[in-house]
């Protein structure tokens, strides 16, 4: 065994060695040349031979279907995966390669193409959260499937490029880049976790491509100031700020905040801390768990011992099915939601499976980003319906971001004209457009900056301001999510009660 | 802290690591150079240093005895954690582990329960690499199919315990088991494959992923979760806080592999696949089939993966994922009880269990207990791997 992973690591060793190596080694040719198709020959191999880069190999491609166009002894090119033994191909000189390749990529996405791609980003297998990523894909393509139905952008149909993100940081910036290069997608929108986020807007940024994050909620995605980066959910601190707000209307003392050790996590509970402290509330610790823990009795027994016990125990910075374990054990051991302290969940305890996973979840308080379901609009409704007939379940807030954002993105190129990318910006800074999640516009954008004096957190940078954020607190096991109670804001109240002691009807 | 404990100087002057190091270093090579077995030199050395420093080792070093593993390596183990354990208290005085003796028997009794459920995990992977000589990649998805196959088996049928879900699920992973054994392993334990040690791990590796891609395309990414086996809440048994579900969960995992260990030194089944285990051309000699003792093998072995995963989807959400953090904690478990025995695999989950329960509960830091739960066990594992690499009843190389 042991020999065996040594030899792996050794060629694993080896490949980081010598594959930099072997691209530093360029004996560029001076002109073209044709060029007969041997066994053993694949385009990028030739790309390095002749070009000194094998990632030229699309100027091969390239140049040898310009050839075809005009003397068929030329073989066509269709697939550059695929050259078959014979073929008589033409290897463009280093400089010919150098012209195509370094062509403005903007020239290529804007005209001659027959449809305007957008790229999506999401998770669909673990470790990142695939109902957030299956749950996105549907409602894009829905989106999309709306938008061609209704006569398409600057007349023709939009396609949707959906890439799976896996949840990985490095994943997402590859993915993001690919779609740029590659798909020349005209703008990527979507994303579910922030630390993938935070890896494409790198990527966006750097190749000046619009990206509208539709479901990140750190802080910083908003907070990097570039030019590319717009977000329609709200800031990790917005949302905060709500269940915070609430508390102190509740009155507590004592809090114990539980957290998940991702971007996300980690930055609620640190965020949360902080407007808690500012108004006067002690929290006891921030108890930080792994993603994928499933037994969290040690712990959990450790906060039984707290005497007296804590007024709150929040777990909504812990995410998927990692929340359902945490607080259905939590809730088993008789720690919260009691008479005597408040019992916290993550978002997704909207979801009907949070019944089955968490059967003593009766009176846990949890947020909901989106509007009460009074106040559905048209288009809420319509989403709503196609949600509920593929899944079975309430859209998610971030099922109709996703649809919105599709919209959003088609909006700002009808209005520009062109996919042209500062146009696009420019066009996407002026939005004012209703959809499933009300009227979306960004406050501040390069034409009403950020006051330089601080009193705008630099998170609004094109952010929408107003996102709904309620409260919604279960009565009854089994309910509904959207029957919950919403106890804060008070303008929503169904109650008329800001908090339902468990054990009581409201 | 002011300056350094006194009880931390004493115990460093008169044992410690460095004693450890050298009992561990020094002992294997005296007992060598007597032409004695070394066999047991390394962990004795190590944790008498630890423990009594120069007292156990000097005395070793100079009359060499013959060291018998249980008597020599268990007593200084003892001490060893009283002794942290009095330098732990030491240090941090005010620790609920040491002020809170309730508190104590509630983490220890949830580390147990939660062990006997991990060496349910893992008794199966360490059959299949006893028999076969490779290690399933695929253990985990068994794992995830036997509870939804469970789960689906209770959706259809109302009003049953799930309890019933745990052989049914063990019947359909077991006859996957066999079909897979069958059509992707026999060939190695043929010849018909070269480089077995490779294709083993790559085959096993690809069929988890297949399970695992077809189970999230039929039954989609949404959590589930099967009802309970008892009630829901928790009871108080004297200082203890127990969950019902969970103890049945356990008393299954108990009951499992009290079988199991029955059927292999009981039966004439149990003696054939032991036998294979030792020395597959003496069995054949004897009139054991030895491919025919493989796929039983990994059969039982997947049997016994369905089985635990249909008795924790009532404890524990289930997505199609499940089954990799699952796996990975097996593979730590198995290391530390000896590969391929089944007694190991099961003192090494209650291992596991409770150095995750009492590091999570005990660790001075409360914000980062949590989150380092399988750190600890790691630290356990590294240390085992470095003073006896065959783990706790490996046979020896």
């Amino acid at each position: 065994m042991s020999k065996k992973l040594l030899n792996l690591l050794l060629v694993v060793v080896m490949l980081a060695v010598l594959v930099p190596t072997a691209l530093a080694a360029p004996p560029a040719q001076e002109e073209g040349q044709d060029y007969i198709v041997v066994a053993d020959d694949w385009l990028s191999k030739l790309a390095d031979k002749y070009l000194g880069n094998p990632y030229a190999y699309p100027a091969i491609t390239h140049y040898t279907n310009q050839k075809h166009a005009e003397d068929d002894s030329y073989a066509k090119i269709t697939d550059s995966n695929l050259i078959e033994v014979g073929w008589k191909i033409y290897i463009p000189s280093a400089a010919e390669a150098k012209a195509y390749l370094e062509a403005p990529t903007v020239k290529t996405v804007a005209t001659g193409e027959d449809t305007i791609k957008i790229g999506g980003v999401g998770p669909l297998s673990a470790p990142g959260s695939v109902v957030g990523g299956i749950a996105m894909k549907f409602a894009m393509e829905l989106a999309v499937k709306d938008i061609n139905e209704a006569g398409g952008v600057l007349g023709k149909p939009v396609e949707l490029i959906f890439a799976d993100t896996e949840g990985l940081p490095e994943r997402g910036a590859a993915i993001a880049e690919r779609l740029i290069t590659e798909n020349k997608v005209v703008a990527i929108t979507g994303e579910y976790h922030s630390a993938v986020g935070l890896a494409e807007l790198e990527v966006c940024h750097e190749y000046g491509i619009p990206c509208l994050f539709s479901e990140t909620w750190s802080d910083k995605i908003t907070e990097s100031g570039y030019p590319e980066v717009f977000r329609i959910a709200p800031a990790s601190s917005m949302t905060s700020r709500a269940v915070v707000d609430w508390l102190a209307k509740v009155g507590v003392k004592r809090v114990q905040l539980i957290a998940e050790t991702t971007d996300f996590g980690i930055g609620m509970a640190e965020t949360q801390k902080k407007l808690l402290e500012g108004m006067g509330v002690e929290v006891l610790d921030t108890i930080f768990i792994e993603m994928g823990t499933e037994d969290f009795t040690a712990i959990l027994t450790r906060i039984q011992a707290i005497d007296p016990p804590p007024d709150v125990v929040s777990a909504e910075a812990v995410t998927g099915e990692t929340s359902y374990n945490l607080e259905q054990q939590m809730a088993e051991l008789g720690i919260a939601p009691t008479e005597k302290t408040i019992g916290i969940a993550n978002q997704v305890a909207v979801q009907p499976e949070f019944w089955e996973s968490v059967p003593n979840g009766n009176y846990f308080v949890f947020t909901h980003v989106g509007l009460p379901p009074t106040l559905f609009n048209e288009t809420t409704n319509k989403v709503a319906d196609a949600y509920r007939a593929e899944f079975d379940t309430e859209p998610p807030s971030y099922a109709l971001e996703a649809y919105d954002s599709l919209w959003i993105l088609a909006d700002a190129i009808e209005r520009a004209g062109t996919t042209e990318p500062k146009a696009l910006i420019n066009a996407l800074e002026d939005t004012d457009i209703v959809l499933a999640q009300g009227r979306y516009w960004f406050k501040y954008t390069s034409k009403n900056p950020l006051p330089t004096d601080g009193s705008v957190p630099a998170y609004m940078w094109h952010q929408w301001p107003d996102p709904a954020v309620l409260v919604l607190q279960y009565f009854e096991p089994n309910q509904p999510g959207m029957e919950a109670a919403v106890v804060w804001p008070e303008v929503y109240q169904t109650h008329g009660t800001p908090y339902i002691v468990p054990g009581t009807k409201p | 802290m002011g300056g350094i404990h006194p009880v931390v100087v004493i115990w460093l002057v008169l044992a410690g690591p460095v004693w450890a190091a050298i009992g561990a270093w020094g002992l294997p090579r005296v007992y060598r150079r007597k032409g004695l077995d070394d066999s047991q030199a390394r962990l004795v050395g190590g944790l008498g240093g630890l423990t009594l420093g120069p007292l156990l080792v000097a005395p070793l070093w100079y009359f060499t005895p013959e060291l018998e593993r249980w008597y020599w390596g268990g007593g200084p183990g003892i001490l060893a954690a009283l002794e942290l354990y009095t330098l732990f208290a030491a240090l941090d005085p005010d620790n609920l582990c040491v002020t809170n003796a309730s508190y104590v028997a509630n983490q220890v009794s949830n580390g147990l329960i939660i062990g006997f459920i991990y060496a349910l995990m893992a008794v199966g992977l360490t059959l299949i690499y006893s028999v076969q000589g490779v290690i399933s990649f695929c253990h985990g998805q068994f794992y995830m199919l036997g509870g939804y196959v469970s789960y689906y088996l209770l959706q259809l049928v109302w009003d049953v315990n799930p309890i019933v879900g745990v052989p049914v699920a063990g019947l359909v992973t077991m006859l996957l088991g066999f079909v897979f054994e069958r059509l992707f392993l026999r060939p190695m334990h043929l010849g018909r494959i070269e480089r077995a040690g490779e294709y083993a791990i790559l085959i096993t590796f690809g069929f988890g992923f297949f399970l695992q891609y077809t189970v999230l395309a039929a039954v989609g990414p949404f959590s589930q979760k099967a009802d309970p086996y008892l009630g829901l809440g928790s009871f108080r048994l004297g200082p203890l806080n127990l969950i019902p579900n969970r103890l049945v969960a356990a008393a299954i995992g108990i009951v499992l592999i009290g079988a199991l260990l029955y059927i292999l030194n009981h039966t004439w089944l149990g003696r054939a696949l032991r036998a294979v285990s030792m020395d597959k051309q003496a069995a054949a000699v004897v009139g054991v089939n030895p491919l025919t003792m493989n796929t039983l093998a990994f059969g039982i072995g997947t049997m016994l993966a369905g089985m635990s995963g249909a008795a924790l989807i009532p404890v524990f959400t289930w997505v199609p994922w499940v089954g990799a953090p699952a796996a990975t904690r097996s593979y730590v478990i198995i290391v530390l009880g000896g590969m391929g025995s089944v007694p190991g695999a099961l003192l090494g989950g209650l291992i596991i269990g409770l150095v995750e329960a009492l590091g999570a509960g005990c660790y001075p830091d409360p914000s980062k207990g949590a989150a380092y739960k399988t750190a600890f066990g790691l630290v356990i594992f590294a240390m085992m791997l470095l003073l006896r690499p065959t783990g706790l009843f490996g046979r020896e190389l």
